[in-house]
């Protein structure tokens, strides 16, 4: 049976620390000292940079408070930081609007092909935005868009677009759909780690399957929904090729084009650009401050240690309609734009339009074997993700690990550290991790090691939040138990913490990995030659106009990190049954991971 | 049907023109490989090892090709390329200097601007490349100091869908008409160099009345000018204004439906530049492939992609040369402030 709590778990665990400081003083100071080392290396120094260049001239160096007058007192600077809030708000309200109740249905309903509804969620994570734009842009361009095209075959030829994808609307669109994946992961993971049994004890008591979700599950899974919102929301905040691909043409300014454009400027606007990061800065820590007031100190415990039932509710007629709603996403988000993308990549000379003659594989043979860089990129890019997602998972989990438990004081300021990368834009953080390590004694420059700590630190609010999320629903009384059987606080973390976040924390080194091997704008200073990644390779076919080699490549990343998933399956049920088994003490079938099996 | 046989000249002339230059590359191929092992610089450069590249101008496929062709002749150089955006490429060399990190030897960006600035601050080398002599003449000396020199030659105009368009428009002015109103596709001068290049020979030439004028005609701004040639291969709009003039050939030679408009009041030349940084840490490699740039080969590599050809005895694709096309390119000693200037009118008048 799980308990529910609302009083803190944080005097137990203070309780469980304090006698370990007495005992093991050196272990416990080298693991802060190396989690406030790795913090300070991957954190405060590279932000430490972009905050010091934010008080500088660009054109003569000197001190100035400058570049953040001129943010105030410029409608021209002003305008975007409108324009993105906007978008970020919206965004995440899709993205928590969409993700949750499809997160709800696929983990606690008897919804036909939950699994192939997980498989495409995720298959909507791993397509960078930039690539679903384009594809989205074939497809609602207002004038070519094959939807507009279809619609006006329809309508007849005078009648106007359908649809445009040119305009605040349809960036919201974009960056909503390839947001829900966060969200959707996050409230999944959370449900699926929660204790079945207290709905059951609703419903034993009478209450009805909305009342039961009203009252139980939702207060549940709300830490997660909160912290899926703020990503969600950070993610529309500083997102660039969808913005980029679809507000530039309309004239819409938002923070982030912005900031490529004072790169692009001569002289570069470096410093200017990291004072304009800096309001964002500001936003999001009100987001994280509101988040605190709202959750207070009630955090739901749900994992005991012990058995928990696998009963899900029956949607009874609505159970294929709700299907039908469940495919909405992956039709938008997957089918629909990669259905376009293919056919552009299997044309020899897209401007020819469809026919036989047209047809060709020449941009899969160019990519895989005509083009050099690709094999390096590809190597490159699983390389640095599977290192940086495992160096950021670990950190996030631990930092996450110090919060929760309260481990030592000023916990909450590791928290605050570990959470600030995720609002500075890409290209930002990129310069930031250049200034911190192209100077003694840390030169890095030109090294793997330099993208693998960039990325990590630019995902660990994400490993972090999602540790978070996971570890506010493991009651700390087996910890306890460990503990005064005589387990150091190490051995507790290893052999019943991690075992019990489980799934959920394999599922967290995904929703890392999958935006690590996707993201552009972090690499674009930091990459040479020989580290360059696939996202940087189809960024420059982009800039070369070469879209039949952008959609194949892309059809391509697409692929490879989906049989990496896929991959992992056998490893995800792996974990779960022995989770199982060793909760209940007897073999039990594998309970659905957050990753399909 | 004139139209047609002059075409036809033109590209016989051109096939003449190349077989006449391959002929005597082939004939020269055995004696030049022979030559570069004597080549007191490539044995410098071999020493080196290796040749770290900068380049914005020339996209990856050429790039890349004018890559392998130096492999190919000087072997035992490993060349690392970093094919950016022209600005990106800049700023972070520009970066690069400012913590004392010395990767680049040789830098090609598509801004004479930052070659400008990077003399002033002593951060470039002098080097006369023996094979310059072959340089058009109009670009030979861009600097008396030789810090400099000219690394591409890109050509602004006007591209369009033949399938949709019987009539294009013949010149800038033309694309005013009323009747290209919400059918033109343009890049943005904040974002591309060529456009900005573009607004302001505009500007010199027909002042901000033709920014206005073209607000009006709701045209629709992508990024780079490359964006002009997927919006009408798509289907979007029908016209490109400040458009690639050799991107749009080459992807006419692919068999898209598209082709290009050198305008009657001057296409916009805009150079892309070259220059050997003065920390180089490979410096021989780098005075070796800057001679290499006006070799024969690249120039024959650069008419098969459909660029303009940085040798003078190196006929255009189809067998266009400079002499055939009116065209105009921006000069002064400091763009830099006139370039800011057009970029904020454009903002206001065009968005």
């Amino acid at each position: 049976m799980g308990v529910i709590s609302t009083d803190s778990p944080d005097s137990a665990a203070a309780a469980i620390a304090r006698p370990a400081m007495a005992r093991v003083p050196l272990a416990r100071t080298v693991v802060f000292g190396a989690v406030a080392l790795l913090l300070f290396l991957l954190v405060v120094l590279p932000f430490g940079w972009v905050l010091n260049n934010s008080f500088h001239d660009d054109l003569t160096g000197a001190w100035t408070l400058g570049n953040y007058a001129r943010i105030f007192q410029s409608a021209e600077l002003l305008e975007p930081l409108f324009n993105s809030l906007v978008l970020a708000v919206a965004t995440a309200v899709i993205a928590v609007g969409i993700g949750v109740p499809l997160a709800w249905l696929v983990s606690r309903t008897d919804l036909p092909f939950r699994r192939t509804i997980r498989v495409l969620t995720l298959t909507a994570f791993v397509t960078p935005s930039f690539i679903g734009a384009t594809g989205w842009i074939l497809l609602a361009a207002p004038n070519s868009g094959w939807l507009n095209t279809l619609w006006r075959s329809l309508a007849g030829a005078e009648a106007g677009p359908l649809l445009n994808i040119y305009s605040m609307t349809g960036a919201i669109f974009i960056c909503g759909i390839y947001t829900v994946p966060y969200s959707f992961t996050m409230v999944s993971s959370a449900l699926d780690e929660m204790a079945v049994e207290l709905e059951d004890a609703a419903a034993t008591l009478g209450s009805g399957t909305l009342r039961t979700m009203l009252s139980i599950t939702i207060p549940l899974v709300t830490p997660a929904v909160i912290a899926s919102f703020i990503l969600s929301f950070i993610q529309g905040l500083t997102l660039f090729g969808v913005p980029a691909f679809l507000l530039t043409p309309t004239g819409i300014p938002v923070v982030t084009t912005k900031l490529a454009e004072f790169y692009q400027l001569f002289p570069p606007e470096i410093y200017m650009a990291a004072a304009y990061c800096m309001p964002l800065l500001l936003v999001t820590a009100m987001l994280f401050w509101m988040r605190r007031r709202i959750l207070g100190r009630k955090q739901f415990v749900t994992i005991s240690g012990k058995s928990r039932a696998g009963r899900r509710i029956a949607l009874g007629a609505a159970r294929w309609p709700a299907f039908g709603a469940a495919l909405l996403l992956p039709l938008v988000s997957v089918f629909l734009p990669y259905a376009a993308l293919l056919l552009v990549s299997l044309t020899r000379a897209w401007g020819q339009g469809l026919s036989w003659e047209n047809l060709s594989l020449h941009w899969y043979w160019w990519a895989l074997f005509g083009n050099s860089e690709t094999h390096t990129a590809i190597v490159n890019s699983l390389l640095f993700s599977t290192l940086a997602a495992t160096l950021c998972v670990m950190l996030g989990t631990v930092v996450a690990y110090i919060v929760e438990r309260r481990m030592v004081f000023g916990a909450s300021l590791f928290g605050a550290v570990t959470t600030v990368p995720i609002i500075i834009p890409g290209i930002v953080m990129s310069v930031g991790f250049f200034a911190a390590y192209t100077r003694a004694p840390l030169n890095l420059y030109g090294t793997p090691l330099l993208l693998v700590a960039a990325f990590a630190a630019t995902f660990l609010p994400i490993a972090y939040a999602h540790g978070g999320s996971i570890l506010k629903g493991i009651g700390p009384e087996l910890e306890r138990a460990a503990r005064s059987l005589g387990a150091g606080e190490g051995r507790t973390f290893l052999s019943i913490t991690i075992p019990l976040m489980g799934g959920g924390l394999l599922s967290g080194w995904f929703l890392v990995f999958i935006p690590i091997i996707r993201e552009l704008s972090v690499a674009v200073f930091l990459i040479t030659p020989k580290t360059n990644v696939m996202t940087t390779l189809i960024y420059n076919a982009k800039d070369g106009g070469n879209y039949e080699a952008v959609c194949a490549m892309s059809v391509l990343l697409l692929l490879i990190t989906l049989a990496l998933v896929a991959a992992a399956g056998p490893l995800t049920r792996l974990t779960t049954v022995r989770r199982t088994s060793r909760k209940t003490g007897r073999k039990t079938a594998p309970a659905e991971g957050v990753l399909p099996t | 049907m004139m139209e047609f046989s002059r075409r036809r000249l033109l590209q016989t002339g051109g096939l003449v023109g190349t077989a006449l230059v391959t002929g005597g590359l082939a004939g020269t191929a055995f004696s030049r490989i022979a030559s570069a092992a004597d080549d007191p610089l490539y044995a410098a450069a071999k020493k080196e090892g290796a040749l770290t590249l900068y380049w914005g101008s020339y996209e990856q496929q050429t790039m890349e090709a004018i890559r392998d062709a130096f492999k190919a002749k000087y072997p035992g150089i490993e060349v690392n390329l970093l094919r950016q955006a022209s600005q990106t490429v800049y700023t972070r060399l520009r970066m690069e200097l400012q913590s004392g990190v010395h990767e680049c030897d040789s830098l090609g960006t598509t801004n004479m601007l930052h070659y400008t600035e990077l003399k002033k601050i002593g951060a470039l080398a002098p080097f006369e490349p023996v094979d310059g002599v072959h340089i058009p003449d109009a670009f030979r000396t861009l600097d008396p100091d030789k810090m400099f020199h000219v690394g591409a030659i890109s050509l602004t105009s006007i591209n369009y869908a033949p399938g949709k368009v019987q009539t294009p428009p013949a010149s800038w002015q033309a694309l005013l008409e009323d009747q290209w109103q919400g059918k033109i596709t343009t890049g943005s001068p904040a974002f591309s160099g060529d456009v900005a290049n573009w607004v302001v020979a505009i500007r010199r030439k027909y002042g901000d009345d033709f920014l206005r004028a073209f607000g009006k005609q709701k045209p629709k701004v992508g990024q780079s000018n490359v964006d002009t040639v997927t919006d009408i291969l798509a289907g979007e709009r029908v016209v490109g204004s400040g458009a690639p003039f050799s991107y749009t050939l080459t992807q006419k030679a692919a068999g898209n439906p598209i082709d290009v408009v050198a305008p009657a009041d001057d296409a916009i030349l805009n150079l892309g530049v070259t220059g050997i940084l003065a920390k180089a840490p490979h410096p021989n490699a780098a005075r070796l492939f800057t001679n290499f740039l006006y070799s024969t080969e690249v120039s024959m590599i650069l008419q098969k992609n459909y660029w303009p050809t940085l040798r003078k005895d190196v006929p255009w694709a189809e067998g266009r040369s400079l002499d055939q096309l009116k065209w105009t390119r921006n000069t002064g000693d400091d763009l830099g402030p006139e370039v800011a200037e057009g970029i904020a009118k454009w903002k206001e008048l065009v968005r």
